[in-house]
């Protein structure tokens, strides 16, 4: 596989401490080619959130801190930017849990996300109605308090309210945590529509493992804070070693990847080992 | 009749003296959704603020230019705080904020007085604590023209700060930090802006309350003390609330002024010094969020 010319974010063997003391990344490379869908996945505390937070300098916050490896952003490296300088410059993480302000509306919410930006009225309404078309239950619910509406709602609110930053590059933690199929359909296909009309490119962090990679152009597997297996998103879905660890349970009962990796070491799928 | 409109000057009074309360209790609900942290230094702020304006006053400068000079001394001093207390205690816990606000607290004391010297100053706004001849004549009514403009001052200013916070975009931005901060951050809204923001208009307020105060009692260190009353009128209000600091300092002002007047005698005076610390316990008792605390909302 060729790589691509033009990378939106390119992140090369990054690590990361939190409190000075506890290692949550140790090693991971992946790019995000501008205008495409790459999905993050991995099991509880792999490490997907924590690269993210990397990326939109949500970490200082939180007291973790990079210390080794680079971030690349649209030609900008990534070092001590406040995540508002990021925000500048087109990149918008809508964090895991959605996240809503609980006691403001939807529509304030929403309204929110533009904070960063200079709209006179008209166009901040030309903007709402440009992200209702998207949203399209929002609409109906924005005089609601976001505190009092359904995790569907919510998700959709933060996506919505992040998405009035203007992005070029959108990461998404987790949004189908705790929500129905059916709800989950809905905001994939959001995020799909997304990417195609606004162009925005996008890393999607999930554990939904299907699901991610039916909408993304591009996958990474991550396990304890490294890069295990990438791929083209279609490859990975129908990967044997994928599914014997994601969806079926292999004779052995469930194991971790590396093992199911060390298993298959004579694999010879397309597939690049991290 | 007599007693009845006695009653009447005395809840009047109670207000017009709550709605200072109420100001200065709004100070410490901003600062306090901008980041959780009871601002103990509000008193010391006050304090700081009109001793500094009469210093200024005393050195020659006219009334108009002093205020102003005061104004950008608070945003000043609003800047400092945030820049050297609070930056490097980001993400620290809230018991750690609200010790760094008590030793600024400390600081400000001490500083205003090193400036400005120990001694009580008189502090003239031109209307004098003595009742409006006009309502005495047609009413029957004593009050205070003192007291009415500082209860008409207080108003205007509480309901900008609350037509901002509701209608401005820092007043949304303000608001969204308070539900959730890393949220806020998240979508570009800088926090520290924000703070800056709630401790200017801290500043500001406290500056106004302490003309009003010191102008009817001397600018003087026990202006500190009457700055913590805005403790019990949270408590009674809820932290949080903007309406709870309006509703509670008028119920702390009244509620005062009442016992003062009517229960007092037998305790031999004094007795507004503590009532509404006394008010504010049984509150905690009978209602721990305050009247208006806000609902903390959980979904999932
Ligand atoms: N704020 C923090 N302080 C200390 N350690 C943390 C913090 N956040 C995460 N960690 C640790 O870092 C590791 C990676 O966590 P991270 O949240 O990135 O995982 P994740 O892949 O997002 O998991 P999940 O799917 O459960 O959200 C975990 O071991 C976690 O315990
Ligand atoms: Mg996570």
């Amino acid at each position: 596989m060729t790589a691509p010319t033009d990378d939106i974010l390119k992140l090369d063997q990054v690590a990361v401490v939190y409190n000075n003391v506890i290692s949550a990344l140790h090693d991971i490379s992946l790019t995000v080619p501008r205008g495409k869908i790459v999905a993050l996945l991995g099991g509880n505390g792999a490490g997907k959130s924590t690269t993210l937070k990397s990326i939109s300098t949500m970490l200082a916050g939180e007291r973790g801190r990079v210390t080794r490896g680079t971030i690349t952003y649209d030609g900008t490296a990534v070092k001590d930017q406040q995540p508002s300088d990021m925000v500048g410059l087109g990149m918008v993480h809508v964090l895991e849990g959605r996240r809503c302000f609980g006691h403001l509306t939807v529509e304030e919410n929403i309204i929110a996300g533009a904070y960063s930006r200079k709209l006179s009225k008209g166009e901040m309404q030309a903007e709402l109605d440009r992200i209702y078309t998207y949203f399209k239950r929002l609409r109906e619910r924005r005089k609601s308090q976001a505190g009092y509406t359904s995790g569907g709602e919510q998700q959709m609110t933060a996506v919505a309210r992040a998405m009035m930053t203007k992005p070029k590059m959108l990461l998404l933690d987790e949004p189908s945590m705790g929500l129905a199929p059916q709800l989950v359909a809905e905001i994939f296909n959001i995020a799909q529509e997304l990417n195609k009309k606004e162009g925005v490119s996008i890393l999607l962090a999930e554990q939904n493992t299907n699901i991610a990679l039916r909408n993304a152009d591009y996958g990474y597997i991550i396990e304890t804070g490294r890069v295990m297996l990438h791929g083209p998103a279609r490859d990975l879905l129908n990967d044997d070693k994928i599914k014997e660890f994601y969806l079926g349970i292999s004779k052995e009962g469930r194991k971790n990847f590396r093992d199911v990796l060390r298993k298959e070491a004579e694999s010879h799928s397309e597939l690049y080992h991290g | 009749m007599i007693e009845v409109l006695f009653f009447f000057e005395v809840v009047l009074a109670g207000l017009l003296a709550g709605t200072m309360y109420s100001l200065v209790a709004l100070g410490f609900v901003l600062i306090y959704k901008a980041s959780s942290t009871f601002n103990f230094a509000q008193g010391a702020m006050v304090f700081f603020a009109v001793l500094s304006f009469v210093g200024f006053m005393e050195q020659g400068i006219p009334f108009a230019a002093a205020f102003v000079l005061t104004v950008l001394l608070m945003i000043a001093v609003g800047f400092a705080t945030e820049r050297l207390v609070l930056k490097p205690l980001v993400n620290q816990s809230e018991d750690t904020l609200l010790m760094a606000t008590i030793g600024l607290a400390f600081v400000l004391q001490g500083l205003a007085q090193a400036v400005w010297g120990v001694e009580v100053r008189r502090l003239d706004l031109g209307v004098g604590d003595f009742p409006i001849p006009w309502i005495a004549d047609n009413l029957g009514l004593f009050v205070s023209a003192l007291d009415v403009m500082a209860g008409v001052v207080a108003a205007t200013l509480i309901v900008i700060l609350a037509l901002m916070f509701k209608y401005t975009k820092m007043g949304l931005g303000l608001r969204a930090v308070a539900d959730d901060p890393g949220a806020a951050a998240s979508i570009g809204i800088p926090l520290k802006n924000i703070m800056l923001l709630v401790w200017s208009a801290a500043g500001f307020v406290a500056l106004v309350a302490g003309m009003m105060w010191g102008a009817r009692a001397g600018v003087q260190f026990a202006l500190v003390d009457l700055a913590l009353k805005a403790l019990p009128v949270l408590i009674i209000g809820g932290f949080s609330s903007i309406p709870g600091a309006i509703v509670g300092g008028l119920i702390i002002g009244v509620v005062e002024k009442v016992l003062e007047v009517y229960v007092g005698p037998s305790f031999g005076g004094g007795i507004e010094g503590w009532a509404p610390f006394v008010l504010a316990i049984f509150f905690l008792l009978w209602r721990p969020e305050g009247l208006f605390g806000e609902k903390i909302i959980r979904r999932v």
